[in-house]
């Protein structure tokens, strides 16, 4: 909880002082934009966050991003396959992704970094060349009831502001994914796989399963933010799309306190990481700094954030030290 | 405490970056604009989004500097890294209330909706790549199709008995490309004016003496480009031509010739003046080049939406398109043209 606080205290800060240089900011329409990117980013986030904990990491959400993002208009527009199915399809090569990383991780030994770094590899190729390269579009003859799955709003009575519908999406996800990890046993189980695999074997938990489970959420996720972006930006470059969002994952779940090291995270901290980096995006651009200074900035802000939280941490500790000692 | 610490932190690189844009890059002009608001402006503030982040748009963005003073307004220069980026960036200049926005769509057809929500709040123009379809009340730019043309005649004045060559280019969805590349095929083999007609990428074209081996695309990275190069260049060893037709593209095959040595040795005609293209022509390394004006792209597009944001509507042409023709540059006037071309960036 207490790291929590530290990112939290940043958002607002980032929030506020951009406020206050720009009113702008915190209009319904601007509001609107980061709650729908925040969303997509924060569903990415959990997902990674769930190896993370175990350990492990998944360098593959960008290409699985890309390759869902290409099968969607792939199916839907060249292929005439009704919604629904797309929907199921496009699901299934998630889960299987997942699936795979699992079993190589778990059953044939490999390291997580490299499985799914070859993930992030060959599912880039296979959606480059399912689609020969070509930017796939839902163009205007196709029906907008598939669309609408991202682009309905909910207007709030009285305020003037609508909710984008992906944002219920993560609310729902968070919610769900939150209290599978500190509720269930399962959950516990991640937790105890991610700060000692051996005990957790010892102790009779199916640690092989737990780690697998970890890699089907996150490829699960990737998959459905992957046809989230699809219809959001209607338009998929298969070679860029989605591209380095696994380290916007990642740096996500990192900023919300899940620790490389496994065994610590939570749920809430990666949506307030995700919401963190969406921010920072949108202060940039409507202060007027350059874009050039875009990746610095933030690669500062969040350097700093970390740097004075863990700063902070040790103050702490040491000072709770001399108590015990007095 | 710990909030204490990180807010002020926080704050101290936020104003850094707050203080980094009266200088490098970003907005010209100066001031912070105060948000526009619409209507008529003292001071116009105006977005210049590019479809990349390219040499090209540093000229783009000299000549957005130079008409913001001429004309009294801020600018804001975005160059995104993909079409996600992109629509971010509109999506972020409309919150900003900015006066008036012209963009470089990198696929205008699909983001035709985007393009409609920022025409619905302010003055929408494209430059360099257009979006017919969409609501923007004006295209800067050349025509595309003709200037590929000019560049095919390039290829046909270096090799008139005819040979092989291979066209690389950053991406193909973008309507400028698209019309690039077919001009210059269509000038090769020969064939009628119909900037409509479309060739698919991996087709070997043959026609005229010519033959057209296939079209590399690259995604917009110079190294992509460079690696296209040299492994056209292992696959067809005797290849007689290399067209490069983005502005990165002409200096990756330079280098991927350099590293075969085979500069001088196979015909290279390009697009765009990058210096490496420039300096390969006085070299002897490369015909010639076809340019657009980059720079001129950036200024027109603050005059024109400086002006529209004062009420001055007359500056839009009824043909809704504002001619800025490219043209061919050779050993004759390459010198001259790279002098001029310094001055305006060091200025």
């Amino acid at each position: 909880m207490k790291k929590i606080l530290g990112i939290l205290a940043l958002l607002i800060a980032v929030c506020v002082i951009t406020g206050l240089r720009k009113p702008e900011f915190f209009g319904a329409y601007n509001l609107g934009n980061l709650a729908e990117r925040i969303a997509m980013f924060g569903i990415i986030g959990i997902g990674v966050a769930f190896p993370i904990i175990t350990r492990g990491i998944d360098l593959s959400i960008g290409s699985v991003i890309g390759l869902t993002g290409s099968l969607m208009p792939l199916l839907l527009v060249k292929h005439g396959w009704g919604w629904p199915s797309v929907i199921v399809a496009t699901m299934g090569v998630a889960l299987l992704v997942g699936v795979i990383h699992g079993l190589l991780i778990t059953k044939a030994r490999l390291q997580p970094f490299i499985v799914t770094l070859c993930g992030l590899l060959i599912y880039r190729g296979v959606a480059r060349w399912i689609t020969d390269d070509r930017t796939m579009g839902f163009g205007s003859t196709y029906d907008d009831s598939l669309v609408r799955l991202v682009s309905t709003q909910i207007p709030i009575p009285g305020v003037g502001f609508a909710i984008p519908i992906s944002f219920v999406y993560l609310a729902v996800i968070a919610l769900l994914a939150a209290f599978f990890l500190h509720r269930t046993v399962w959950g516990r189980q991640i937790f105890a796989v991610g700060s000692n695999p051996d005990a957790a074997r010892y102790a009779g938990i199916h640690v092989d399963w737990i780690i697998t489970l970890t890699y089907i959420i996150c490829a699960g996720l990737a998959g459905f933010a992957g046809i989230l972006f699809a219809l959001d930006v209607k338009a998929v470059q298969p070679a860029s799309h989605g591209n380095f969002y696994e380290l916007y994952a990642i740096a996500a779940a990192v900023l919300g306190g899940c620790s490389l090291r496994g065994g610590e995270g939570s749920i809430l901290g990666v949506v307030i990481g995700a919401a963190l980096m969406r921010v920072l995006y949108n202060s940039i651009n409507l202060l007027g700094i350059p874009t050039q200074l875009e990746f610095a900035i933030i690669g500062a802000v969040i350097l700093i954030g970390v740097f004075g939280d863990e700063v902070v941490r040790r103050i702490w500790a040491s000072k709770r030290g001399i108590g015990k000692q007095e | 405490m710990r909030q204490a610490i990180i807010t002020a932190l926080c704050a101290g690189v936020l104003a850094i970056g707050g203080c980094g844009q009266a200088g490098s890059g970003g907005r010209a002009g100066g001031g912070n604009g105060g948000g526009g608001g619409g209507g008529q402006a003292d001071k116009p503030h105006v977005a210049f989004i590019t479809n990349g982040i390219a040499s090209f748009w540093t000229l783009a963005e000299s000549g957005t500097k130079a008409a913001s003073v001429d004309f009294d307004a801020d600018v804001d220069v975005l160059m995104p890294t993909g079409i996600v980026d992109q629509n971010r960036m509109i999506e972020d200049m409309l919150t900003s209330q900015v006066d008036g926005m012209a963009i470089s769509p990198i696929d205008g057809e699909n983001q035709n909706e985007k393009l409609n929500e920022a025409a619905a709040h302010t003055t929408l123009i494209t430059h360099d790549s257009d979006a017919p379809d969409s609501n923007r009340v004006l295209y800067i730019g050349m025509d595309n199709y003709s200037a590929g043309r000019m560049c095919g005649e390039l290829v046909k004045e270096a090799l008139p008995g005819g040979g092989e060559l291979m066209i690389f280019i950053g991406r193909l969805e973008q309507d400028n490309a698209k019309r690039r590349r077919q001009g210059v095929i269509d000038e090769i083999l020969g064939r009628s004016h119909d900037p409509t007609r479309y060739d698919p990428p991996n087709a070997r074209l043959e026609g005229n003496g010519y033959v057209i081996l296939d079209t590399r695309t690259d995604d917009f990275t110079q190294a992509g480009s460079q690696a296209q190069a040299e492994d056209a260049l292992a696959v067809h060893p005797d290849i007689d031509a290399m067209v490069g037709l983005f502005a990165y593209n002409t200096p990756a095959v330079l280098n991927a010739l350099a590293g075969a040595d085979k500069l001088g040795k196979v015909t290279v005609v390009g697009f765009d003046e990058d210096d490496a293209t420039l300096e390969g022509i006085k070299a002897g390394h490369v015909f010639g080049t076809v340019v657009q004006n980059p720079y001129m792209y950036g200024y027109e597009s603050v005059r024109v939406l400086a002006a529209i944001a004062r009420g001055d509507k007359s500056v839009i042409p009824e043909s809704g398109f504002l001619d800025i023709p490219a043209r061919k540059i050779t050993p004759d006037n390459v010198e001259e043209f790279h002098a001029d071309l310094k001055e305006k960036l060091g200025g």
